[in-house]
């Protein structure tokens, strides 16, 4: 259970969110919508630690995760719309430094698995300079497979699917299932609310802003 | 405890392979540093005029100079390229502090774009009309200093990170900490001129190098986490 007390987030001088409360469900998959400029991508950077808190607490199961970042920021995945991927490396080296980055074994079969996942071996020794903006976003989302390898509890994902066609969504939905089936907890911020078949809650992010207003 | 910390190394090995990976792909940057530094050698004996003598008093000063020179062009891409592709971001998740990983950012710098002016810095003396019992001081000299110079060099790119006009920045914040390097540096070889022990300013380089060392990572870390918390 991740609990979200009281967060007031300031960029610059604008208040992106104040006081906003929310419970996360362990084994759940969340979506976060709203509108252009709500806050979505601040709300992430923030459970992930980057933009750091005006006020208010994350707790992961009554401890609040800053306390250790290393051991909160070991346990999640965080998928940016930028990728982390470095033009000059080919598919398979961008995924070997972010997993070795992460502190995992990388080996090759792992990684050869992981871009399966995706159905990305084939494009293993592609170029990323060379590659569309689709296969980049497969190229990244491999990354999610190696948490079944490794022991992570979270995936923060900021518009996982945008550029994806329809067989990757298809595969992309199949690591959302096995994840949740390992009791993964998603948090996805996304426009589009078709990405889930199965059971999922929404944050709307709007509608919390009005009723800030009220 | 003993496991995380082997691992903390594993990461910094490893990402010290991948920013030399990167590098070796597009040779432009390396190729621009040399080839800047060339120039400056080579122009200033053009400007210098036809008299030997002056040019032996100036070329100890000019390498260094040149050096400084060289690789601020450099510098400012050394964390911009992995902001905006966004991998900075992931090495905030990194169970590593990210002071480890600026680290290994300055030291593949060195690695990458300093050892070759380095190796290339004899051939710039001899250039320069350079007694021949410098060079080895210069070698010496430059080792040590250049890797206080990509320390800073690290703090001042993740100074600029996020900033508009960040490449007219950079020069004017960094150069002014560098210039402790550059008196120190040069020292050690006006020193040998006039036959006096260069260890004095050798060991003062090394000091400011140590210094750097310490407290440039925990510096460009924190940039680094202001900027990725914009």
């Amino acid at each position: 259970m991740l609990y979200l007390e009281g967060l007031t987030v300031q960029r610059g001088n604008k208040i992106v969110f104040s006081n906003f409360n929310t419970i996360i469900k362990s084994g759940s998959i969340t979506l976060i919508k709203g509108k252009n400029g709500s806050g979505k991508s601040t709300l992430l950077r923030t459970i992930v630690g980057f933009t750091p808190l005006e006020k208010g607490t994350i707790k992961n199961d009554k401890k609040n995760v800053f306390n250790n970042n290393e051991e909160w920021v070991n346990n999640l995945i965080f998928l940016d719309t930028k990728t982390g991927l470095s033009k000059d490396l080919t598919v398979i080296e961008n995924l070997n430094a972010w997993s070795t980055m992460k502190g995992w074994s990388s080996n090759i079969e792992n990684l050869t698995m992981a871009l399966k996942s995706v159905g990305m071996d084939k494009y293993a020794d592609l170029y990323i300079s060379q590659s569309s903006e689709g296969l980049k976003k497969r190229a990244a989302l491999a990354r999610l497979y190696l948490s079944f390898i490794n022991k992570v509890d979270f995936w923060i994902l900021d518009e996982p699917t945008n550029e994806l066609d329809k067989t990757s969504l298809v595969l992309f939905k199949q690591l959302i299932s096995k994840f949740l089936k390992q009791n993964g907890t998603i948090i996805i911020a996304t426009h589009d609310l078709t990405i889930v078949e199965d059971q999922f809650n929404i944050l709307d992010l709007d509608d919390f802003k009005k009723q800030r207003v009220l | 405890m003993n496991s995380i910390h082997s691992s903390w190394s594993n990461i910094f090995i490893a990402h010290i392979k991948r920013d030399i990976l990167t590098n070796s792909r597009s040779l432009l940057d390396l190729i621009s540093i040399v080839g800047l530094m060339i120039l400056i050698i080579i122009l200033f004996p053009l400007g210098l005029g036809p008299i030997k003598e002056k040019l032996n008093v100036v070329s100890n000063a000019v390498i260094w100079v040149g050096l400084i020179l060289a690789i601020i062009p450099s510098l400012e891409k050394l964390l911009l390229k992995d902001f905006e592709n966004g991998w900075l971001d992931q090495i905030a998740t990194s169970p590593a502090p990210l002071e480890i990983i600026m680290l290994s950012k300055a030291i593949s710098y060195w690695l990458i774009m300093l050892i070759p002016l380095i190796l290339t810095s004899p051939i710039f003396a001899i250039l320069l009309d350079m007694d021949l019992k410098n060079i080895p001081w210069l070698v010496i000299s430059i080792s040590a200093g250049s890797l206080a110079i990509s320390l800073i060099g690290l703090s001042g790119s993740a100074l600029i990170l996020g900033a508009r006009r960040g490449n007219i920045l950079l020069p004017i914040l960094i150069i002014p900490l560098m210039t402790p390097i550059l008196i120190f540096g040069v020292g050690v070889n006006e020193a040998v001129k006039i036959n006096e022990s260069p260890f004095g300013n050798l060991f003062l380089l090394l000091a400011l190098t140590l210094i750097y060392l310490v407290i440039s990572p925990f510096i460009s870390a924190l940039l680094v986490r202001i900027a990725i918390g914009r």
